[in-house]
Parts: structure tokens; sequence; C-alpha cells
């Protein structure tokens, strides 16, 4: 289990090999390997989730992936502490003024998604999740490194204070959340399409073609 | 220098590709090919690329070590392509490398791309020794080298504007062919005659030296097009190409004589994937054997990306002991001038 390293995933390898020997380990000893598969930033996703696929073919073991979202929603529940939150909602910025987010309803022995991972433009976001709040007459809290952006200011919501070791996304989350709900299969979640196929896309819709 | 088995990856642009290769031996060469993902988009897309080559690159090891039939742990190293290229597709590879050289306690290889096509020579059966000169022509370099040591090529000339395979897509799309446009124009170019028209080749006017310029070709063809209006354009297509292909691969085999009679070495070789241009292949091959010099052509899979290439150059890199290559990065650039080894 690996927490955060600095430089967009770039030293998760050597960061692994310090947490091993830490733990005494050596890396034959893995039998398992979990991996998150965002969403993140796109280049990081993909050294973590290389790295992981990697070491699981070289060591023939399985690789399991977990939505970082869904561990950060662990994380913000342990400490839900003082916010009688029912629904989580896990928000890390997305660059280009967009967050990355998705909600759970907090339910005996794990999560129930009530509102799908994407990208969004923080106003609409507080719109969406003000909605499901009402809808199931819950309080809605919002938290992660996204929370921060403007835009996300609405009555129905309320939002983690900035600096708490739950806006981080715990990789001992990632296991606990694949002890929960079980693997899903290994592939990065981007949540966007590359620019190149947005811009395609948009030209093919402009002139009125089928993609 | 490493013996036994050494297991290389590249994927610095659109072609993931794993082999293993043991002395000059290729002994599995695994290539699979991008280039229908990113024909909608009319060139390379980097992010595409980048998500192609992580749902790729484990299976086409897989491939690799079995064709050669080995584990990962019967290889003596694990190489990879660190640089120049596309970053993020660049990163997927390299991070796989790590990972498979960590988990099987295996030293790492860092190779540059380049020095990769340049030792497409060294691998059997051309088994081309030193010294010779190098020409390297693909979609983002155009470069001679003097190779007197297989470990530190010596630049001669290379590109001021445009690489020659940039030049042949370019061309291409003006004439309508589908990406990839270096085939297509090969095909269309066989029906054509290459004296029907003249395009200005690359620094007329100034001495004869060793570097390419390419941005005036492709312009030269935009007027001529205009010109002919497009049924004219339609008429004279294979005649185009033909004349076009002549222009740019032309000044690649004149200069590559050129370099090596001022260096006195007896022997040429060509790579990168415009080295698998039949023309240039043909132009190449009689000019040296006019002149008596030796002509080292890679099999054509050997000039297009591939890993095989990258497995050669690892027998001219410093090996990096278990577990001291953890923080080492890929790099889009190459430190400028030369190519390292
Ligand atoms: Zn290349």
């Amino acid at each position: 289990m690996l927490e955060r390293a600095d430089g967009g995933g770039r030293r998760v390898l050597e960061a692994a090999h310090h947490l091993l020997a830490a733990a005494g380990l050596e890396v034959g000893e893995i039998d398992r390997i979990v991996v998150g598969l965002g969403p993140g930033g796109f280049t990081g996703l993909r050294i973590g989730i290389a790295t992981a696929l990697a070491l699981g073919q070289a060591l023939s073991v399985p690789v399991e992936g977990a939505s970082t979202l869904e561990a950060l929603a662990l994380g913000i529940a342990d400490a839900g502490a003082g916010h009688p939150a029912p629904i989580l909602a896990p928000a890390t910025d997305a660059r280009r003024r967009e967050v990355f987010a998705a909600a759970y309803r907090v339910v005996p022995g794990g999560l129930e998604e009530v509102l799908a991972p994407a990208a969004w433009h923080p106003p609409d976001l507080a719109g969406a999740l003000a909605g499901v709040g009402a809808a199931q007459g819950a309080a809605v809290l919002v938290a992660g490194d996204g929370a921060r952006l403007p835009g996300l200011d609405h009555p129905g919501l309320s939002v983690l204070a900035p600096g708490s070791p739950a806006q981080r996304v715990r990789a001992v989350n990632l296991v606990r959340r694949v002890a929960q709900a079980g693997p899903r299969p290994v592939a990065p979640a981007y949540l966007r399409l590359p620019d190149a196929e947005e811009n395609r896309l948009r030209r093919l819709t402009a002139t009125g073609a089928t993609p | 220098m490493i013996t036994g088995p050494v297991l290389a990856i590249e994927t610095s642009c659109d072609e993931t590709a794993a082999a293993v290769v043991e002395g000059r031996v290729v002994r599995s060469s695994v290539v699979a090919s991008q280039a229908d993902l990113h024909a909608p988009y009319g060139g390379v897309v980097p992010e595409v690329a980048a998500r192609h080559h992580i749902g790729t690159v484990n299976a086409v090891v897989d491939r690799a070590l079995a064709e050669a039939g080995l584990r990962l742990a019967d290889t003596a190293a694990v190489a990879v392509t660190r640089r120049p290229g596309l970053i993020g597709a660049l990163l997927v590879g390299v991070a796989t490398a790590k990972a498979l050289a960590y988990a099987a306690r295996k030293p790492l290889l860092m190779v540059d791309h380049l020095h990769g096509h340049v030792c497409a020579s060294w691998l059997a059966p051309l088994a081309l020794d030193p010294p010779f000169v190098s020409l390297i022509a693909s979609g983002g370099h155009t470069r001679l080298d003097l190779v007197r040591d297989w470990r530190a090529p010596e630049p001669l000339g290379q590109t001021l504007d445009d690489a020659a395979g940039e030049a042949i897509d370019k061309g291409a799309r003006l004439l309508g062919l589908p990406y990839p446009g270096g085939p297509a124009l090969e095909r269309l170019a066989r029906d054509g005659d290459r004296d029907a028209f003249t395009f200005p080749v690359g620094l007329a006017g100034r001495p004869p030296g060793l570097d390419f310029s390419y941005a005036g070709v492709k312009t030269a063809l935009l007027y001529r097009v205009r010109e002919l209006g497009e049924a004219g354009t339609a008429e004279r297509r294979a005649d185009l190409a033909a004349s076009y292909q002549e222009a740019v691969v032309r000044p690649l085999a004149d200069r590559l004589m050129r370099a090596a009679e001022r260096t006195g070495v007896t022997a040429v070789a060509i790579g990168g994937g415009v080295a698998a241009n039949g023309r240039l292949r043909e132009l190449v091959r009689a000019a040296a054997e006019a002149r008596g010099l030796r002509v080292a052509i890679p099999d054509r899979a050997l000039c297009t990306d591939n890993a095989a290439m990258i497995g050669a150059a690892a027998h001219f890199a410093d090996p990096v002991p278990w577990p001291d290559y953890l923080a080492l990065d890929a790099m889009a650039t190459a430190p400028p001038g030369g190519i390292a080894a």
C-alpha cells in the first residue's frame, strides 16, 4: 500500500521499493496488487497502472483496480465525525477549472453510488449534488482537493474544511474498497476524451455528419 | 556489455513494440501498430497513442517472450526507449520496463530511440561494423552521422526544418492520400513518371553540404496542385507522387554518398521509417554499389519503429544495476547534438 508520492506518479516504483524495505519484505513476496484507477491526471494514472500491471505480470500475481473517488469517499466517511452527512461527494481537482466528482450514500459495509463519476464545472456539480440531496432528504458533504474550487458554494451543501487528512486518497482505502465491492478491471478512468477526439466530434457535429 | 537475452520495449510514438535480442540475433520482435487509430485525425495524436500503449504493452511483451521461448526470469536485462518521443507514450514503456526489471531483479538499459535506428544495422544478418556513415530518416528526424564507435555516433548533418518523413506525409495529404501517407505515396508513385515534374531540392544555391531542408518542397507541391486544379491534379496524381517522392528521397541518397566520400569510409547504412521506402532503398543500393561501398539496408520491419533495434542499442548502453533505476525517467527530447548511447 502506497500513499501519494510527489512527481505526478513518476516516483511510484521508488516509493513502493522503500515501502517494501520498511515492511521488511522482498518484492517477490507480494501476492496481490491493488491500484487506483482514477479519475486523475492522465499521465499519473498511466504510470501507476503501467507499474502495477508490469509488477503483476513479472510476479504472476493478480492486479486489482479500485476507484480513486470511492477510496476517497471511504476516507471522508472515516473522518466524518461532526458531519452527519449520509451523502459524500468526493471531488478532486481536474484542472481546467473542473473537478472529477461523484456522490455516494454511506451504507452498512460500503458505498452506494448516487451520482456517477464525471468531470464537472463546479456550479453544475453544486446544482446536481443539491438535487441529489433534496431528492434523498439528506445532507451532502463535499470533500477532496477539488472542494476548494470556486463555484461549489450552495445552500444545500457543506464542504469539508481544507487541510483534513481525509482530503487525500489513501492507498489503504483502495484495498478496503476492493474488499467491499470486488476488484474493477484494470484500466484508467479518464472520464474525458482526448482533446483531439473532442475536437473531431465537435467538427463532425458542426457539419451534421455522424461520427 | 550485457550478454544473454535482452527484453526490449519501445513505445515512443504510435507503435507498441517488444523484442528479445541475444547478441546480434533477434529472437523475437513484435510490433502492434496503432496507425488505424490515428487515421481519423490525419496524424499521430499523443494522448491517443499513450492510451493505446497502456492497453497493449503487457500483451506485446508476453508475445515477444513466448516467441523467443523464454520467461522474463531467463532474460539478462530489460531495455527501454527513454527518449526522444511523445512523453506520455514514452512514460508507459519506461514505467513498464522499470517495474518488470524491478520485479525480476534484472538490470535496466535506457536507450535513445535514434541510437536504436542506427544500431539496426548491427543486428544479424547485416552485422555491420564501423566505420560507416549512417543516414536516419523518419517522421521526426533526418540526419547523417559518422559511426566510428557504436557508442558515440558523430553528427555530420541534419535537417534544418522539416524531417523527410514529415515532407512525405504532408505531400501525401496534399494528394488526398489516407494516413499514414508513406506507403500510400510509394504505391501511387509506382505508376508515375518521376521526371514529370521538378520540385526544388532543399538548399539549392548553397554550397553542397550535409544538411537537409524540406520546407520548400511541400510548398512547391502545393503550388503545383493549385496550378493544375482539381481535375488536372486527379489526372496527374501518379506523376506528382513519383516526382515528389523523388525530390524527397534523392537528396537523402546523394548526401549519404557525399558524406561517405568526405569521411573516407567504405560502408554506409540507412534506418528510420523513410528507409522502408523502396525508391530510397533502390537509390542507396545503386549509388553505393557504383562507388564500391558496402551498404547495410535493414529489413523494412527493422527500419520502421520496432523494439529489436532498441535491444541492439542496449548492447552499447551502460546497464543500471537493480534497483538503482527506480527514479530514472523518460524525456521528450534528446540532449542537443549527437545521439547518446
Ligand atoms: Zn523512429
